[in-house]
């Protein structure tokens, strides 16, 4: 007995470790796990790492913090920023970064003599000298949350608008304050009108080949011109901190803002920009540009475009003009190209998986649009489009089109002939269509067919893209009588799909699903992705039941 | 035995077992299911949690009736497993990130192509069946539950409330139903109002679940759970969602369950029928070293024996033929003493007598 205490002991020693080490570990990682609230002025000063290897962690700093403590002060921003040309210098207490030590000590004497100064008043202020760690932590107390921020449409309609941006020079609009670009002869930054591109075509994420990163270039230019406007007493709401522009809060605000501003514009719309852009045009491959082949080269006919109608839809010209303001084939040349990434044309104009090309961004629309996916996602995109699928936008011309006029008039025209979205007259859609597949254990569906297509129709009515791929009578009906030719009498659903439930047809045969559950896939997928009553899980609101005891319910 | 020899000798019989062990294991190729045999694939983004093939589980298997009706859809508000009373049970998977709704997924026998409960299976219970499922035979089972444990996805169950004749419960793909022509597809797939469930060959799902991906490709994971899983599975999922999120184990990887203890078990007949022999072998060498050792040292130590003994029984002659050279001269010397005294006598008598006369 006595040998055997020890070991108990000891067993006993080991198990309440265990027990410490699982729970602590447990307790630990759930600290790291529960989110903290973010901030959006978190920044992250790390300089000494573009010169040596650093010795301390990056110092995580909280800008709003600091402008509002400063502000209690009646303190500015020239507090720590310089100003130059009446434009501050967004390094701290420095023009430019010179050596590594004259930073190091900027920073260190700068921070912490405010610090000691701020404390010796009297005042709440943040770490000293010795507390190397509260500045130099190596994880952030908080997460960052910066949201990034940019023009959409209506931002940028508010900027041209604005009486208090000045213009680079006379006779010039609002344009000229903030596109530019680089004269290579002059060596400066110069406006030129009509050439008006994004900033992000430049300014990319890193700086490259002259440009500033587009975050250098967004605060030399945009904060710069809101402080200036700020001192000089303009008296609008413009964002001067980091959470203003990149705090979740602030960008809903300005949403909701900017939603009211277009609601009170005339006829509810931003006025269109002013670029020297067509009003349409033809998306046609020029032959002229084909290396070697002059006239001779064969391509699809043309697509008239309506430029102006894609410019409402979207928020801003670099939705499609993703890398330049340029035509698409400049860059998408036939055989593909560098330029192009080897992207080329016809890719360019129908890949379904990008946002830039036309395919691309019309599926997405059908997806997205509740009025749409109720079809579209049921619609197989394994399949090779048809030749009347390709005729919808690529028109047959006569006659030479080469000069842009000649482009935007013929575009224009053809145009002007599309049709609006039609069916068949009403007397011969079928007021309601009743199935009975399951009336043994059911009352039969009476399916209100008519109400069904008049619905569809009335989604259409505001969708130009809508209202030009459903012009044929048939075509929205094949929305559900699918895979068969359009028809004002479709077959029977029936006729394809089999009675037996289940069965997985052989190699050779297709795999088509079984009656009942291709009514239940079209009906309840359909309901589930247009939202629509009854909800695709109510069973009972199609299927009445019949007596108390159906079939399968014990 | 010395401890070094005893050691050389271990190590020879661990080389041995573990070559047979690496030859064993070379020896198992790739099973990839019999031909032609049949499975069914789930299609999780078209179920919807009706329950309908619980319902016809329980009535083509005739098993008890639920405590709740099969049309009480709240009992999916918990995480349910397969029981002695339910082959298959629908969960539901709510709050997925990216996803609007609830996802269900239904749970049952997974019908492996290499089943693990088979592999544990000492009695051999359990069968793959060429046509693909999984089957239980209760005539031969031990209830050692081994199966229970073996399963990576938890489904077998044991019927604890039949005290003297229990089995092991779990789905069987409707074989025997099937098989007598009594069903043409399993009881849930037939009951599956939108045809979630597909069943047929095995390699016919998998060419439909590619056709989905290829048709719907923002719908589907580009993935066909238990194509590989555990070495493969008769029974197949797709989803739009992350297999773990509907309660799929993604961390079993694709090797068979059989395959982790093959190596092993192939040793098994490597030692019971190597060893003795060999072992018997060292032991006879080394008692005939023994012997021979033995022997030798008996005729030595006779050898040495006889040896001493012939030395000593020259000494002892030795001793002997002096001591009655000794006793020779003594006796001469006595004799010669005893005349010369006895002639000394003569002399003094008659010297007397001549005196005396």
């Amino acid at each position: 007995m006595k040998k055997t205490r020890p070991m108990l002991r000891w067993a006993g020693f080991m198990v309440v470790c265990a027990i410490i080490a699982f729970y602590g570990v447990q307790a630990w990682g759930e600290k790291g796990l529960t989110a903290t609230p973010g901030r959006p002025d978190q920044i992250t000063i790390n300089t000494l790492a573009d010169f040596d290897r650093l010795e301390m962690p990056p110092v995580t700093y909280f800008h709003d913090k600091h402008t509002d403590a400063l502000a209690k002060e009646n303190k500015g921003c020239d507090t720590c920023h310089y100003v130059e040309d009446n434009a501050f210098s967004f390094a701290y207490l420095r023009r430019r970064d010179t050596r590594p030590e004259e930073i190091k000590n900027i920073y260190h004497s700068s921070c912490i003599g405010c610090h000691n100064d701020m404390i010796a008043a009297g005042k709440q202020s943040g770490p000293q000298d010795g507390f190397c760690r509260s500045c130099h932590n190596a994880e952030p107390p908080v997460n960052l949350a910066r949201l990034d921020a940019g023009m959409d449409k209506v931002l940028h309609f508010r900027h041209l608008d604005s009486k208090n941006i000045a213009p680079a020079g006379k006779d010039m609009n609002n344009c000229s304050a903030c596109h530019h670009q680089f004269d290579e002869a002059g060596q400066r930054l110069v406006y030129v009108k009509g050439q008006e591109n994004s900033c992000r075509y430049c300014h990319l994420d890193q700086a490259q080949d002259g440009a500033i990163s587009l975050q250098q270039a967004s605060h030399q230019q945009c904060l710069n011109c809101h402080l200036t406007l700020a001192r000089k007493g303009v008296d609008k709401p413009m964002p001067l901190s980091c959470r203003e522009c990149h705090g979740a809060a602030a960008q809903m605000e300005l949403a909701k803002k900017n939603k009211g501003i277009v609601a009170g514009l005339k006829g509810q719309e931003i006025p269109r920009l002013q670029r020297g852009q067509p009003d349409a045009t033809l998306v046609m491959y020029n032959p002229q540009k084909a290396p070697g082949k002059s006239d001779k080269l064969v391509t699809m006919p043309p697509v008239p475009f309506n430029h102006a109608a894609h410019e409402k839809y979207n928020d801003s010209c670099r939705v499609c003009h993703h890398a330049a303001m340029d035509s698409c084939s400049s860059c998408h040349t036939l055989g593909g190209a560098t330029e192009g990434g080897f992207v080329t044309f016809e890719q360019a104009m129908h890949r379904r998986t990008s946002q830039q090309s036309c395919i691309g961004c019309h599926a997405a629309t059908q997806q997205a649009r509740a009025d749409c996916a109720g079809c579209h996602n049921s619609i197989s995109q394994a399949q090779t489009p048809d030749l009347a699928s390709c005729q919808q936008c690529h028109t047959p011309i006569t006659g030479v089109v080469s000069s842009p006029q000649q482009k935007a008039a013929m575009a224009a025209s053809l145009l002007e002939n599309r049709r609006a979205a039609g069916t068949f007259p009403m007397n011969d859609i079928p007021d309601k269509v009743v199935i009975k597949g399951l009336s043994d254990q059911y009352k039969p569906v009476e399916m209100k067919h008519r109400k069904h297509v008049l619905d569809l129709m009335k989604g259409m009515e505001n969708s130009h893209l809508a209202a030009h791929f459903h012009a044929d009578p048939g075509t929205m009906c094949q929305g559900c009588h699918h895979n068969s030719p359009a028809s004002k009498t479709p077959p029977a659903c029936v006729s394809c799909h089999p009675k037996t439930q289940g069965v997985a047809a052989g190699a050779m045969e297709p795999s088509r699903p079984g009656l009942q559950a291709a009514y239940h896939g079209q009906c309840m997928s359909c309901h589930r992705d247009m939202g629509v009553k009854p909800a695709a899980t109510s069973c009972n609101e199609c299927h009445q039941p019949k007596q108390q005891k159906a079939a399968l319910v014990r | 035995m010395l401890r070094r020899t005893f050691l050389g000798l271990l190590g020879a019989a661990s080389v041995g077992a573990v070559m047979g062990k690496t030859v064993q294991a070379a020896g198992l190729k790739h099973f990839q299911g019999h031909t032609g045999s049949n499975g069914v694939l789930f299609d999780a983004t078209r179920c919807i949690g009706c329950r309908s093939c619980e319902a016809a589980c329980n009535q083509v298997n005739g098993l008890p009736a639920p405590a709740q009706p099969f049309n009480d859809l709240s009992v999916l508000d918990l995480k349910r497993r397969t029981n002695a009373a339910a082959y298959t049970v629908v969960n539901r998977y709510d709050n997925l990130p990216g996803v609007a709704g609830p996802i269900f997924r239904k749970n049952q026998c997974q019908h492996c192509l290499e089943p693990a409960c088979a592999s544990a299976c000492f009695v051999a219970a359990f069968a793959k069946t060429p046509q693909g499922a999984v089957t239980y035979d209760p005539s031969v089972c031990v209830g050692c539950r081994y199966c229970m444990i073996a399963c990576p996805f938890e489904i077998p169950a044991y019927e604890y409330n039949e005290p003297l004749t229990p089995r092991v419960m779990k789905c069987t793909m409707c074989y025997p139903q099937i098989m007598s022509g009594r069903l043409t597809v399993p009881g849930c797939v037939g009951a599956c109002p939108t045809e979630a469930l597909v069943y047929g060959q095995r390699t016919d799902l998998i060419r439909i679940a590619r056709e989905r991906f290829a048709a719907f490709p923002n719908r589907y994971l580009n993935h066909i759970y238990g194509e590989r899983e555990m070495g493969g599975t008769n029974w197949l999922y797709i989803s739009g969602v992350p297999f773990r999120h509907i309660g799929l184990r993604e961390d079993l990887g694709v090797t068979p369950a059989p395959e982790f203890t093959s190596g092993a078990l192939a040793a098994v007949p490597i030692i019971a029928v190597v060893w003795p022999v060999l072992l018997t072998g060292i032991y006879a060498v080394q008692n005939r070293k023994e012997k021979i050792a033995a022997e030798e040292k008996k005729q030595a130590v006779a050898e040495a024996l006889a040896k001493a003994q012939a030395a000593a029984k020259a000494e002892l002659d030795k001793a002997l033929t002096k001591a009655e050279t000794d006793k020779k001269s003594a006796i001469e010397r006595e004799v010669k003493k005893a005349l010369e005294e006895a002639a000394k006598a003569q002399t003094e008598a008659e010297g007397k007598t001549e005196e005396g006369e």
